[in-house]
């Protein structure tokens, strides 16, 4: 099989020493940055972008999928030892995970993390490897009015099927979409929205709008609404590992909570949200221990944190087959992909076989070190919970500066650092999910040059989007995400009222 | 702990809320960006071009749906409709706002960029480091001067030996 071959060659890059060396690094950051709060996976990235400009693109590749895994695995330790949620994702985790940590089962609880987002994750990468290339086959065909409606179907789906306020995403998509406006227009070399500003010519780096929305944001709101008691950290005693009892408990959930993740994160549906709330709630019905749920059941953490490592592999499959990402880490990526001048789609299977496979097998590579770093080391994770927020933020900031200085040893840049910190402190008190913005940032000017090409193909044609049969198919789902969701809100409404 | 809210925003029924003057501000700021989109694509040149679609469509399309969102929004608004703030890990939903510590960290922010140039990485990202711990409410501040020394030091050797990139040195050219 040609995948397996592919495979084994992308092995051969993934465990030469100086890269396996980097998806140590990557695995360790990526933890690291997902136990701490005020930083996360997608931050970290945007922040490593300009440093790793000098390494070959396989390496820091492989370093950025070590802390995207990483992230995730980080993630449910902070869920579980400490009383509130990081991501929306750990959501669950944090429920139950929380509610067994109290009742003095934290290693239960973190073992049955871990070991199910490497399951799950496993899972999910294999899903990947033979998805990836079908898919890739396919999707060569698509024409440029199809690849546009599928970024607006992304468009929707993110910023209004699923968040909390369709208008309010849309809102954070358009001003996104606006960002990535800024600039020299490629086709025509004129320039748009520079308000005659010589630094706004080559547009807006989109890490300083990432880390001004993302770091900067969070410290000045997290600065004027400061928990003033301590968080309550759980001391956990020893390793995390689990009894027979909770292995027998645990291993049809991971199972369960894999099937539901992987597809949810393959489709544009706005992450790993709804997977592990479907996954709990799965769990919920067929436990034979209703009793404890709600009181620290390992069946609701082991399902659902699956379900969210195996749509964070999911969410690969559009995203190397396609160029599509479908979350805001996930967007990162991409945004590094172009800054090496490789563009993620079905031609990057051909065009750069090393880079993607190596990749892929760095991802089954991570997955082993993560376990092997989260089971005997998550006391050494643990003790992170109790940096003081004073030192963790003033961190965070500086190396927010630095990050975006070194772009291009600006002043300006830190300006305007300062300027979407205070947009992102804005999003985060009005209620603007902030991941439309980025994902419109860097996907806008790919829909615009999509748009172009196809209007230009049909000679000025507006209904060429329609009239090509796949693209029409696809803005009909567009449509249909924007419409059932209100149509729905109404009805809930009108019966409530 | 006691509500600290004030009472108008505690009122139960939705409808009947009145309009809250922060969430119109921020409704017609967005009405505002459009219309200064709008103003911006017609800025555009596009004399003397004759490609199928010029450099003006996509910014249209952009300006035209950032006014039509803006104007949902302020009709909402109008209608009582009001944000929640969001929760993050260390914020307390209960916690009375309050804006000092982040308006301190801005300025800080500010003063430690001014300086990054003239004075060099290291004092700039010191100063950023100080403001930010002392707006967290740490007062040791002989605790918070020397991490912050050490922290802006580290990642300046870190950033410029390790990595090869080129920060400002500032005051302490020839002794880094």
């Amino acid at each position: 099989m040609d995948a397996i071959t592919s495979l084994f060659a992308g092995f051969e890059t993934a465990l030469t020493p100086i890269n396996l060396l980097w998806a140590l690094v990557g695995v360790t950051l990526g933890t690291l940055v997902g136990v701490l709060p005020g930083i996360g996976p997608a931050l970290t990235v945007a922040l490593l972008l300009p440093v790793t400009a000098k390494l070959p693109p396989v390496s820091a590749f492989i370093m950025f999928a070590g802390i995207y895994y990483g992230g995730m695995f980080g993630g449910s330790t902070t869920s579980i030892l400490l009383n509130t949620p990081g991501e929306s994702s750990s959501i669950i985790t944090a429920l139950e995970g929380n509610k067994m940590a109290r009742k003095g089962r934290a290693a239960a609880a973190l073992a049955t993390a871990a070991i199910g987002s490497f399951v799950a994750g496993t899972i999910g990468t294999m899903l990947l490897t033979f998805a990836a290339p079908a898919i890739a086959e396919i999707a060569v065909q698509i024409r440029p009015e199809a690849k546009f409606s599928l970024i607006m179907l992304a468009f929707v789906t993110i910023s209004a099927t699923f968040g909390g306020s369709p208008l309010r995403g849309l809102i954070s998509l358009f001003f996104g979409l606006c960002i990535g406006l800024v600039g020299t227009d490629l086709q025509s070399g004129q320039a748009r929205f520079t308000l005659g500003r010589p630094e706004l010519l080559d547009g807006i780096e989109f890490v300083t709008v990432v880390i001004g929305l993302f770091a900067i944001g969070e410290t000045l709101y997290v600065a004027s609404r400061l928990r003033k008691d301590k968080a309550s950290v759980i001391k956990l005693e020893g390793n995390a590992h689990m009894t027979r009892e909770d292995w027998r408990r645990s291993w049809k959930p991971w199972l369960r909570g894999t099937a539901l993740g992987f597809p949810f994160g393959a489709i544009p549906a706005g992450g790993a949200e709804i997977p592990t709330f479907l996954s709990y709630t799965l769990e919920k019905r067929l436990t034979k221990h209703p009793e404890e749920f709600g009181k620290g059941a390992i069946e609701g953490v082991a399902g659902p944190e699956a379900a969210n490592n195996a749509a964070a592999a999911g969410v690969l499959v559009p995203l190397l087959t396609l160029g599509l990402p479908t979350s805001a880490t996930a967007a990162i990526l991409l945004a590094a992909f172009q800054q090496y001048g490789l563009q993620p789609g079905p031609l990057l299977f051909v065009t750069s076989p090393d880079l993607v496979w190596g990749l892929i097998a760095s991802l089954y590579i991570g997955n082993v070190m993560l376990l092997a770093l989260n089971l005997p080391l998550a006391p050494v994770w643990a003790k992170l919970l109790l940096i003081p927020r004073p030192f963790l933020y003033a961190g965070i900031l500086v190396f927010s500066t630095v990050g975006v200085y070194s772009l291009n040893n600006s002043v300006f840049d830190l300006v305007l650092l300062a300027i979407f910190g205070v947009i992102g402190y804005g999003m985060r008190r009005f209620d603007f999910p902030v991941t439309p913005a980025i994902i419109g940032v860097i996907l806008g000017p790919t829909a615009e040059s999509f748009f172009r090409t196809a209007l230009q193909q049909s000679n000025g044609d507006y209904s060429t989007f329609v009239r090509q049969p796949l693209s029409a198919f696809i803005l009909f789902i567009v449509a249909l995400s924007l419409i059932v969701p209100a149509v729905l809100k109404a009805r809930r409404q009108s019966a409530v009222g | 702990m006691p509500d600290p809210v004030p009472p108008a925003v505690s009122l139960p029924s939705a409808a009947r809320r009145p309009i809250s003057v922060p969430d119109l501000l921020v409704a017609l700021g967005v009405v505002l960006l459009g219309l200064l989109l709008l103003i911006g694509t017609n800025q555009i040149a596009t004399s003397g071009m004759n490609t199928v679609v010029g450099p003006r469509v996509f910014p249209l399309i952009v300006s035209v749906g950032t006014l039509l969102l803006g104007i949902l929004l302020t009709i909402g608004v109008l209608r009582g409709h009001r944000a929640e703030p969001a929760m993050e890990e260390d914020t307390d939903p209960n916690a009375p706002v309050n804006l000092a510590p982040p308006g301190l960290i801005l300025g800080g922010f500010l003063l430690g960029t001014l300086l990054l140039q003239p004075l060099g990485f290291v004092v700039g990202t010191a100063v950023m480091y100080f403001t930010v711990a002392f707006a967290f409410g740490e007062r040791r501040y002989g605790l918070m001067a020397g991490v912050a020394v050490v922290v802006a030091l580290i990642t300046y050797l870190l950033f410029t030996r390790g990595l090869g990139l080129t920060l400002p040195a500032g005051i302490l050219k020839g002794v880094l």
